[in-house]
């Protein structure tokens, strides 16, 4: 969930697609400006967090990649949850991952809160000799479910800021929080802390 | 995603089931580099430690209850294969469940997250807790502190407070002068005795307690501190977390004074040990569910790969030696691994449980079937009101005796609200547990303390009714909407199966945590 404090937007994103569709190669243009052509499946990355500068706020995303989890759509419930924006991504020279991003925008729908914002990336644009996907055909879907969409390229870095820039402009601002927020354990020793403990 | 082939077919190993020691060492092999492939045959995470909507709880429990049957116990594979497959039962981990409704209406199933089983509360000192940092999986979860705990007395039919560090001490209103100054004394000798024992072994300080003494039950070494039994039992039950009776003659297990000393320890440094977390007791949101998954997305991190609604029907056997090479799952693919890894409930075909130590089941029938520990009788109920006023979590102890001469167990409560996204706002969950011998016991034990602590309508009366009876008596108790009651058999399963890896090698320090393991580490 997005939560807010002085023009900070805290905002959970999760990505979501077919295996090879570049979901790991989006975040990676987006938070390091890296492009790998032989990205392995995703291992070792779990998530990243990118700042950027949307309008009147500063919103910092905390991206969540699949973990391979998807492979077997085996994904928990705990990676949808509190998710403030979702990026579905399908690769533009592959019909089957544009129909398995239309499933995984159905699971979303069931899944994850209402009010996320929700992205339609068709990945790889720089492959139009081999596009199966028309532009238009994911625009008209995307309209249809609430979407909004755009074509990237992680190679190129096409569109690949803006559809995060357009995230963070659409993120709701004053979002009163769905679900009550809990504490992240952090480490310290609990020598220092018991001091505290014992008033005198 | 349908029809799942998996690949590669050889892992170093194969784990069965995503319950929270399964998960735990599905991440733990994950990060010592090890292939691991995890199965479930559910379509949801957690086995018997997940949070589930009403309605699956009660049907696994349901589903949970029967025995899976066993026939064709083994059957040669076609010719050429060089082994043979030996099928797998389970065996029923629950018993005796008895779910009862009594709401008008009926309950949001969706919006609740039940947990099925333990550990429900974590002091933030535990190891538990420890391990989670370690791995790394404390930033995919959230938590809250249980606000509050007491003690059920029966004198009262009330809650007392269990001050839980010196300032609450002080603040306590429950407490009269003299059993404040009981209770701070007790407090000061523990950690008198662990700053002496801390420092140097050679400068015996005179407040260390004598090792004789440490070997001596603890109920006894509270009686020559002279404390009355209030005070004794909120240390004995609330904070060392006893479940038998200590005062029997005959105590099954008596807690010796060394353990004891160790818990009161356990309780004072999980006080404040989290900057936000003033209590000594954690919850997870969304439920303890949430701790298995928490391990599988760690495990999936470090390459793990998943599949649910994956049964495992058969063990594959050499079929020279009748060593364990392989599972067949139920899409009727075969794979392989070194080693295996089973969820407590399956039944271990002895053959292969008595074949060379290479096969993990071996050892995981002789720690985890034959070292069952006995039963848990546990209960859940909800309602729309908390136990205390102004209390949203809290966990209730009723020591032994608190409830009926004859209860030898003590029972736990455990108030949950909805402010820990486990049911619809508005609304209280409660999970009682006690061990037991036997599910005559469990019961007694838990009906009792349901009965005590609630106002149960009787069945088939709407709620409205029992809600003028409760009015009329004078401790407003919370009326049921819902409760079940089931015994559960308790299982382990532990073993140090890659003795020459570390147990989980420390990940990223804290302030590294966003970028995780990250990029850089990746090969």
């Amino acid at each position: 969930m997005a939560t807010i404090g002085h023009n900070n937007l805290n905002a959970k994103l999760v990505l979501l697609g077919d295996m090879g569709a570049g979901k790991s190669s989006l975040v990676l243009r987006f938070v390091k400006g890296q492009f790998l052509e032989f990205q392995e499946s995703t291992i070792g990355a779990a998530f990243f967090s990118q700042t950027l500068a949307a309008n009147d706020v500063t919103v910092k995303f905390e991206i969540w990649d699949t973990a391979g989890q998807e492979r077997y759509h085996s994904l928990a419930p705990m990676y949808y949850r509190g998710a403030a924006a979702a990026i579905i991504v399908y690769d533009i020279s592959n019909t089957d991952s544009f129909g398995r991003a239309k499933k995984w925008v159905q699971e979303l729908q069931k899944q994850g809160n209402p009010n996320m914002v929700m992205a339609l990336a068709g990945n790889k644009a720089d492959l139009e000799d081999r596009r199966k996907v028309t532009a238009e055909e994911a625009r008209v879907y995307a309209e249809e479910n609430g979407l909004f969409f755009m074509e990237t390229s992680a190679k190129t870095a096409l569109n690949v800021n803006d559809i995060f820039h357009e995230i963070a402009k659409k993120l709701p601002r004053a979002q009163p929080a769905q679900n009550p927020a809990g504490m992240v354990l952090v480490d310290r020793p609990p020598e220092g802390s018991r001091a505290t403990s014992c008033c005198s | 995603m349908e029809e799942a082939i998996i690949e590669p077919t050889t892992f170093d190993l194969i784990v069965v089931g995503t319950g929270l020691p399964e998960s735990v060492i599905a991440a733990a092999a994950s990060s010592a580099g090890k292939t691991v492939l995890h199965l479930d045959p559910n379509p949801f995470y957690g086995g018997h430690f997940s949070s589930l909507p009403l309605h699956d709880l009660t049907s696994f429990l349901a589903s949970q209850s029967q025995p899976s049957d066993a026939r064709c116990p083994s059957s040669p594979q076609p010719d050429g294969s060089d082994h043979t497959s030996v099928h797998l039962a389970t065996r029923p981990l629950y018993s005796a469940l008895n779910v009862t409704s009594y709401s008008a209406e009926p309950l949001e199933s969706r919006k609740f997250n039940l947990d099925l089983a333990g550990p429900r509360v974590f002091f933030c000192a535990d190891s538990a807790v420890d391990l989670m940092l370690k791995s790394g999986t404390n930033q995919y979860m959230e938590f809250k502190n249980v606000d509050a705990s007491f003690v059920f007395d029966k004198n009262s039919g009330g809650l007392n407070s269990v001050p839980d560090s010196r300032s609450a001490i002080f603040k306590d209103t429950s407490l009269s002068y003299r059993e404040k100054n009981q209770l701070m004394s007790v407090f000061k000798l523990v950690q008198g005795h662990f700053e002496v024992a801390g420092s140097a072994e050679s400068d015996g300080g005179g407040r260390r307690i004598s090792r004789e003494d440490l070997q001596r039950p603890f109920a006894e070494f509270l009686n020559r501190m002279q404390l009355p039994q209030k005070i004794k039992s909120i240390i004995l039950y609330a904070i060392a977390m006893a479940d038998y009776d200590q005062d029997l003659e005959a105590c099954k297990d008596a807690l010796k004074t060394e353990d004891g000393l160790d818990r009161l320890a356990l309780y004072h440094s999980s006080v404040g040990r989290f900057p936000t977390a003033l209590g000594a007791l954690l919850y997870p949101l969304y439920g303890q569910g949430e701790l298995p998954q928490a391990f599988c997305r760690r495990a999936a991190v470090k390459g793990c790969l998943y599949v649910l609604r994956m049964p495992v029907l058969a063990l594959l056997a050499d079929k020279d030696t009748g060593s364990y090479k392989g599972v067949k799952l139920a899409s009727g693919q075969e794979l392989f691994s070194h080693r295996l890894v089973l969820d407590p409930s399956f039944k271990v075909p002895l053959p292969l449980a008595n074949s060379p130590p290479a096969s993990l089941q071996n050892s995981s029938h002789v720690v985890g079937l034959r070292d069952v520990q006995g039963k848990v009788a546990r209960g859940i109920c909800i309602t729309r009101s908390s136990l205390k006023p102004n209390v949203s979590s809290c966990l209730v102890i009723c020591p032994p005796r608190s409830l009926y001469p004859e209860q030898v167990m003590a029972i736990r409560v455990l108030q949950i609200s909805s402010n820990l996204a486990v049911c619809p706002s508005g609304m209280f969950v409660f999970y009682l547990s006690a061990l037991c011998e036997d599910a005559v016991e469990g019961k007694q034990l838990l009906e009792t303390a349901i009965s005590s602590l609630f106002s149960v309508p009787t069945s088939g009366s709407p709620e409205d009714t029992s809600a003028e009876q409760s009015e009329n008596t004078e401790v407003l108790k919370p009326t049921l909407l819902w409760g079940a009651v089931y015994i559960q058999e308790l299982t382990m399963l532990f073993q140090k199966m890659y003795p020459d890896e570390e147990f989980f090698p420390n990940t990223a320090s804290s302030d590294q945590i966003e970028d995780d393991s990250g990029l850089d580490h990746e090969t």
